[in-house]
């Protein structure tokens, strides 16, 4: 069986999830999804062809309203923002 | 004074409408109890006494007028800290959202308060509703109220134990691959999962949302009957919500009715990883519902294996693209990380390196795997075709049979700590739960009844939109043991 993840890749993961994981963290998370990646292996036995894909959890279509703008405020959302100006969210530089 | 022990929301209303005893009283006595037995069982997260008190004033105010009620009216309930009540914590028990107050009702809780129902607090979960144990909460770890060294199960199992131990009637929690009938089973109670599609999930947070559905935990199945008819419904806020209209037999089946319904006994569910014992008590569940007049017959689910990879590709997917937003910036500082980062990039690593725990981390790193570039196809595209030959297995079953019946999980409640340090293993308490959230069928998960020692489920599972077949199926066999 060749390698499903390494050190590498799993530091690069985690730098696109926006999580930074400690040494330790590091090597049970690896052993973890290394054994659950070995796990999914069975699924590559299954014949698929011909088979759509189930993209959701429904075979009925949702229900869309009518493409109208019915934004009329932020409601109370906002309310739970730590720093606000000008009613915008503010955050640290983002470069 | 009436005993909170003997509380379903049916015997409630009967109650309450013969003013044997006030909601108010009623309310006041669970908080009491709360105070006794919670600080045991640990299911709830916070209680909320002074909107709970108010609410069932209300209630009672509407009996003094002679005002017709409904059967949730003054009912206490608890609900899963995934879902939303306007101007209460909402954390699902994690710190990202550790102070986070919801700022609107769910859509689930605004028809609740309609009801006149009475929310007696937030319960506890395993975080994000990942988990099969509740144990990943970062706040408290629940007690199974039969046994408090072992675990209620989860990820609802705040709700489940809370219901269990008298400590509400009934409650709402959520169910993404089990999350409300493996807790039932677990703790002895009735849990049921809609069918995809039957309740809003407007103001629950998203976990895997081509999978999530909200569902009631009771002590009957009667009761869960009426908190589903209540929840259930169209709503504009959910686009996957359909219009289904349930009738009277939803709440009061028919046995002449129920009699001529099939049930399907699928082989893949009796496998070596089922304890013996609970594959013995399922057989008795079979000759009761035989003895009903109800037939069976053995059938195949041949993907069955494949439920398990298949779901933990397509829900930490989903996983990972919901937990995006959360960021410890809009909804609730992350307590110990210091708001001067130098960019918003840092902020971000340090709110979700401190703000998510272990569970939650890895199922990010999974679907973040799953769905990169290079792995989409092998992994998740795969999975997406391996869940429909899954679906497709249930539209073949249900060809010749209207109801199947299997266990709920494949071990009874185990010891805390016992598979906290092992993903893989805690995975499998789902086995049997995971294929109906693929498929989108309703499934309950029902008490086995004459059980020694800890509580063994038992599961039905129906067609879309056939909750009345279940649930019938599920009043009859309670009935046979009354």
């Amino acid at each position: 069986m060749s390698e499903l993840i390494n050190k590498k890749s799993l530091e690069h993961l985690a730098t696109l999830a926006r999580i930074d994981l400690g040494a330790h963290e590091e090597t049970k998370m690896l052993k973890d999804v290394e054994a659950i990646l070995e796990h999914f292996q069975e699924l590559r036995n299954v014949p698929t062809e011909g088979i759509a894909p189930m993209t959701g959890g429904t075979s009925l279509t949702n229900q869309v309203r009518e493409d109208v703008n019915v934004t009329k405020d932020t409601g109370k959302g906002p309310e739970a923002f730590p720093d606000v100006s000008g009613g915008y969210l503010k955050v640290p530089p983002v470069f | 004074m009436q005993h909170l022990h003997d509380l379903t929301i049916k015997r409630f209303h009967q109650g309450l409408l013969n003013k044997e005893f006030s909601a108010l009283e009623i309310t006041q006595n669970f908080f009491k109890w709360i105070e006794t037995r919670d600080a045991e069982v640990h299911s709830y997260l916070s209680t909320h006494a002074d909107q709970a008190l108010r609410q069932a004033e209300a209630v009672d105010l509407q009996i003094a007028r002679d005002e017709v009620v409904g059967e949730l009216a003054g009912v206490p309930c608890a609900i899963k800290d995934n879902i939303l009540i306007e101007g209460l914590p909402t954390t699902a028990a994690s710190k990202m959202l550790e102070q986070y107050t919801a700022a609107y009702d769910a859509t689930v809780i605004q028809k609740l308060k309609a009801e006149g129902a009475v929310l007696l607090g937030k319960t506890n979960m395993d975080e994000f509703a990942m988990g099969s144990s509740t144990e990943n909460s970062a706040f408290k770890k629940t007690k199974n109220p039969h046994d408090l060294t072992r675990v209620p199960g989860g990820s609802s199992g705040g709700s489940a134990a809370a219901v269990a131990a008298h400590l509400a009637v009934a409650a709402l929690g959520s169910d993404t691959g089990g999350s409300i009938r493996q807790p039932a089973s677990f703790c002895g109670v009735v849990g049921l999962k809609p069918t995809y599609g039957a309740v809003s999930r407007f103001g629950v947070i998203a976990m895997a949302s081509s999978l999530d559905q909200i569902g009631p935990i009771t002590k009957t199945v009667e009761d869960s009957a009426i908190l589903f008819r209540a929840i259930a419904g169209q709503d504009n806020l959910d686009a996957t919500s359909a219009a289904v209209e349930y009738g009277p037999e939803l709440i009061t089946p028919k046995l002449e009715t129920i009699r001529q319904l099939t049930v399907g006994i699928p082989e893949e569910y009796f496998v070596k990883e089922l304890d013996p014992e609970i594959a013995a008590h399922i057989e008795k569940v079979i000759h009761d519902l035989e003895s009903l007049g109800i037939k069976t017959k053995r059938i195949s689910l041949p993907h069955t294996k494949y439920a398990l990879s298949c779901y933990y590709i397509v829900m930490p997917a989903e996983v990972s693209s919901n937990l995006e937003r959360l960021e410890g910036i809009r909804y609730s500082p992350v307590t110990g990380v210091q708001r001067d980062a130098h960019s918003l990039a840092d902020l971000y690593r340090q709110n979700r390196s401190q703000g998510f725990g272990d569970e939650v981390k890895r199922r990010i790193i999974l679907g973040t795997f799953v769905l990169s570039s290079g792995y989409y196809d092998a992994y998740y595209g795969h999975a997406q075709k391996v869940r429909a030959l899954i679906k497709q297995d249930f539209d073949q079953a249900f060809k010749d049979v209207d109801v199947i019946i299997t266990p709920v999980a494949p071990t009874r409640a185990f010891k805390i700590g016992e598979k906290i340090d092992d993903p893989l293993a805690m995975y499998l308490s789902d086995i049997f739960t995971i294929p109906v959230n693929l498929a989108g069928v309703p499934a309950v998960s029902i008490p086995v009844r004459g059980v020694t020692g800890l509580p063994i489920g038992f599961q039905l599972i129906g067609r879309h939109w056939r909750e009345a077949d279940i649930l019938g199926i599920g009043q009859f066999y309670e009935k046979l043991h009354i």
